[in-house]
């Protein structure tokens, strides 16, 4: 979820009116799904629950929803002129980056307020609407500085010279993706790329370099600012379309005057055509009241519901059995009729709804693999045994090594922050050891024991792993053995009605000729013994332990 | 001393029971014939049995092994010459009551003590009743014993349980969570766009190995394709991409609890009405700190039936956080998930601490719901189960649900509810 700084006066001068700090924080901000974080003099920290609304990721998109529900209500109108400037996309950008569109905005008065809107409104849609700048990116240029029409195409690496945005030195692609501190962070964008994608005006001035960096000569943006030029570039049209509508209403809401730009895709591109940008016309979408009023369970009239719709800045009309309703063009998340419910629902307030819980018979069943570990629980911690809980992250030398066992396939995570937690564990044992080898100093004798989930790789299953309930045990004191073991194992297993057999074995893990096998039915589900002295040395442990591990699937399986 | 009781004399004299009952044995003898034959049958057969000598089939003991002289008979007869047999014998002699200690050496034993101030109270002085004459030292009660811990469930395993107990006792039935999912299940089946934004909602691990599942029946995989890239017969618009059957299939660790709920949902068993929910250890990227662990827990789970609304759905989130956090002042607040339309935060009131969130809920999108099958409205809810369980067990920082230290488990108190 985004989180945006914004200045408390500059919110209210955007509403158009007083908002006193604790109605915002109660009221005003749910209705752009917001939460203030934190206030710091006049600076509001605010998370925006909503992750597919980028526009309300800036003082002027919160206002603008806020200000619906304080009097300005019904469907902002943007008027876009005709355009003056081209843009004329050449086919060789279809296979690096095919997609732009572009505005120009002039007249700004370009405030520190505004500007650091600009900026965080820029970065957030492409950081987390444009995924890291890979689905959109987003340039924002002096436009007295650019000399139409602008060629948006591709370089060789080495092709051509510019200096970068707070660089002084002319430097090519290739030596800006090497030296400058975005050329680093965003390289891997290019990765494989023969050419990179440019814009570059009549003059030869180089823009910018999508999805990396801008020039320091066109792309900077000042007070002094007036008029801009701005270009989003990326791989999804609509996407990138919903990007500058947000964009662009933002800056047309703080008095900016909208100009069209043509965009000429010419034959070769993915489309052939050319595309005046932005489109900031409404669009429609139709709904019935019944619909709404069955989901919400409110009984609310098709007045009440256009007014709740204007106030949520659309523009609503009954229309027979329907009703209609025109939405802004920032809008990119209404795909169905439950969004516009939504929306209607935020400007009645969840507040004022009266909670109906749902009259329901049904009845409550429990897991077996629940209940049977809670009963092996009871009778375990019966003989004394305390249970602790581990994590099902480990890693390899957990697992194999320490416990002197080969390594097996086990199921590996790629991208782990830390390589301690980048195996699931196959076994629980070695947990048990890591417990008591991390409480050395605590009063001997340690009886512990732990029941949960090990994880295996299993071809036969829909996610090619099996998760098995397993039971271990472990036993600490500076006298213990084989028997008392065995005994605590027999207590378990008497309890529960189980009959079975212990059979020689050896395993890595535990002292030759003091481990058993534990057979039921003729199957092994577990193992018993002494902890070998090896594997104690490898987790520091000072004193024996005896220990046994049982596969609690098969286990209770069995009749 | 040891002397041989009326039993012990009587056996000695007419021979052991069991012997007497094998030596009855030259053919199969039904039950009823061998009890009229042999006296003492029961103890007897008893004996026999155990030693193996005999087995019962169809109501007729049969011979198995004629024994040799047993180590009782023996024993009984050197008990007879004022003669003592070895200890094993001679335990289970007194163990069959047919040899006891002499009474006059517990009197013996008891009269020492007669008269003075005594610490231990003996079997002694109880059966010759001469404790009357002795003084029972008094201790010091204000002392306790030495520590005992004792064995303990783990203090999150508990607090779990009794949030299982309180979902059961609501209707809910509980569904087996797994740990490692397909990204359809975690993410397509729940509508979350392959290269949307909403897909990065939750930072997600990817597996090394294994690395691709299976898809499920490929009904609800054309449904869930169409759509997200043109919303199929959901009334929806869809996304608006080519969806990529193969993204889907990559195996991940469960990242989300709901992930389970599609699975319910497409299930046969599915039940309507029906209460369903899951307890989860989910898996997520984090940088480890006081609020975010390794693994954590996420309680979920969903709610369907033919009619439901969204009144319903504020219900039965009042009900259950008062029922499950005890405190009754509850705030519902818009929130968003990728796949509730309506969506919505729930928070609670703590007396000390004030509003905190407890949950997240909402109605599952029809693009969710449709592909799979189900036409009916379903209500989906999600606890942050391990920040309530942190507030009931007193715990400051996450990681000590996963406690690694032995003094505190053992020293922690049992949770009562």
């Amino acid at each position: 979820m985004p989180t945006i700084e914004i200045d408390y006066d500059d919110l209210q001068t955007l509403i158009g009116r007083h908002v006193p700090l604790d109605e915002l924080r109660d009221k005003a901000i749910l209705y752009a799904k917001g939460e203030i974080e934190s206030v710091d003099g006049d600076m509001l920290k605010i998370d925006i629950k909503d992750t597919n609304r980028p526009d309300l990721w800036s003082a002027e998109g919160v206002a603008r929803e806020i200000a619906g529900r304080y009097g300005k209500p019904g469907i902002p109108e943007y008027k876009v002129k005709k355009p003056t400037l081209t843009v004329r996309v050449d086919p060789k950008v279809s296979n690096v980056r095919p997609y732009t569109v572009c505005a120009v905005v002039r007249g700004l008065n370009i405030d520190d307020n505004m500007l650091s809107q600009m900026i965080q409104l820029q970065e957030k849609v492409s950081e987390t609407f444009g995924k890291k700048r890979h689905e959109v990116a987003i340039g924002v240029y002096d436009y007295h500085k650019i000399k139409g029409p602008i060629r948006y195409t591709t370089v060789k690496p080495e092709g051509i010279k510019f200096v970068p945005l707070e660089f002084e030195k002319p430097l090519t692609p290739k030596q800006i993706l090497e030296q400058h501190p975005k050329g680093k962070e965003y390289k891997h964008l290019l990765d494989g790329c023969p050419e990179y994608p440019i814009f570059i005006d009549s003059a030869g001035e180089v823009l910018s370099m999508p999805p990396i960096i801008n020039s320091n000569h066109t792309g900077k943006v000042t007070a002094e600012t007036k008029d801009v030029f701005i270009e989003c570039s990326g791989f999804n049209l609509e996407w990138n379309k919903s990007a500058l509508n947000v964009l662009i209403a933002a800056l047309a809401d703080r008095g900016g005057k909208v100009e069209g730009v043509r965009v000429v895709y010419a034959k070769g591109n993915k489309i052939n055509k050319t595309l005046i940008t932005p489109d900031l016309g409404p669009k429609k979408f139709s709904v019935k009241p019944s619909d709404i009023i069955r989901l919400l369970g409110l009984k609310l009239t098709t007045k009440q519901m256009v007014n709740l719709l204007e106030q949520a800045r659309y523009s609503a009309r009954t229309s027979g059995s329907k009703i209609d309703v025109l939405y802004p063009a920032y809008r990119q998340d209404i795909m169905h009729w439950r969004d516009v419910a939504e929306d209607i629902t935020i400007s009645y307030g969840y507040e004022n709804i009266e909670p109906a819980p749902p009259q329901l018979a049904t009845t409550g069943k429990e897991l077996e693999t629940e209940i049977s570990s809670r009963k092996i629980a009871g009778v375990m911690t019966g003989m004394g045994l305390q249970e602790v809980l581990s994590y099902m992250l480990t890693n390899k030398d957990n697992i194999f090594r320490k416990m002197n066992v080969k390594e097996e396939r086990a199921v590996e995570i790629e991208n782990f922050i830390s390589v301690n937690w980048s195996v699931f564990r196959t076994w629980l044992l070695p947990g048990l050891l890591e417990f008591l080898s991390g409480n050395k100093h605590i009063e001997y004798p340690q009886k512990v024991f732990e029941t949960g989930n090990a994880i295996t790789p299993d071809p036969a299953q829909e996610t090619k792993t099996k998760d098995a309930r397993k039971l271990a045990c472990a036993v600490s004191s500076t006298v213990v053995g084989y028997e008392d073991i065995t005994s605590i194992m027999d207590g378990l297993l008497s309890s529960l009605g189980v009959k079975y057999q212990l059979k020689t074995r050896t395993h890595p893990s535990f002292i030759q000729g003091r481990t058993a096998a534990v057979v039921v039915s003729g199957i092994e589900l577990g193992v018993v013994g002494e902890i070998n002295p090896a594997v104690l040395n490898n987790w520091g442990l000072e004193k024996p332990v005896a220990a046994f591990e049982l596969d609690l699937e098969k286990l209770l399986d069995k009749p | 001393m040891y002397r041989l009781t009326d039993e012990g004399r009587q056996y000695l004299e007419k021979g052991l029971p069991e012997i007497n009952l094998v030596r009855a044995l030259d053919k199969p003898l039904s039950v009823e014939k061998a009890r009229s034959m042999v006296e003492n049958f029961n103890i007897a057969l008893s004996w026999s049995k155990k030693n193996g000598w005999v087995k019962l089939e169809k109501g007729n003991i049969i011979l198995v092994k004629r024994p040799g002289k047993p180590p009782e008979q023996d024993g009984l007869e050197l008990m007879s010459r004022n003669e003592l047999p070895d200890k094993r014998t001679l335990r289970t002699l007194i163990n069959r009551k047919l040899v006891e200690e002499e009474r006059e050496d517990i009197v013996k034993k008891a009269q020492k003590l007669v008269g003075k101030e005594i610490t231990n109270l003996t079997p002694e002085l109880i059966k010759t009743g001469l404790w009357k004459k002795t003084k029972l030292k008094p201790y010091n009660v204000t002392a306790t014993g030495n520590k005992i811990y004792a064995g303990k469930r783990q203090p999150y395993n508990q607090f779990l349980d009794i949030m299982r107990s309180k979902l059961f006792s609501m209707g809910f039935e509980e569904v087996r969570g797994q740990s490692i999912i397909t990204e359809f299940w975690n993410f397509d089946a729940l509508y979350q766009a392959q290269n949307h934004p909403s897909r990065d909602w939750a930072q997600t691990y990817s597996l090394k190995y294994p690395k691709e599942g299976k898809l499920p029946d490929s009904k609800i995989v054309k449904q869930v394709k169409a759509t997200h890239e043109n919303g199929w017969k959901t009334g929806s618009s869809g996304w608006g991409y080519k969806w990529d059957e193969k993204k889907a299939a990559r195996l991940m660790p469960i990242a989300h609890d709901t992930a389970l709920s599609p699975v319910t949902l497409a299930s046969k068993e599915l039940k309507v009405p029906g209460k369903y929910f899951q307890i989860v250890r989910c898996f997520r990227p984090d940088i480890i700190d006081a609020t975010h662990g390794v693994e954590f827990n996420q309680m979920g789970g969903i709610v369907i039936d033919r009619e439901l609304n969204f009144r319903n759905l504020l219900g039965l989130l009042k009900e259950f956080v008062t029922e499950t956090t005890g405190f009754d002042k509850v705030r519902f607040r818009p929130d968003y998930f990728p796949f509730t339309e309506m969506s919505v935060e729930v928070s609670a009131k703590h007396p000390d601490m004030g509003w905190f969130e407890v949950a997240g809920a909402g109605m599952f999108r029809e693009e969710l719901t449709n592909p799979l099958g189900v036409k009916d409205p379903v209500m989906a809810w999600g606890f942050g189960i391990d920040r309530l369980a942190m507030m009931k067990l007193n715990i400051k920082d996450i990681r000590e649900l996963f406690s690694k230290n032995l003094d505190w488990l053992r020293k922690s108190s049992v949770l009562m509810g």
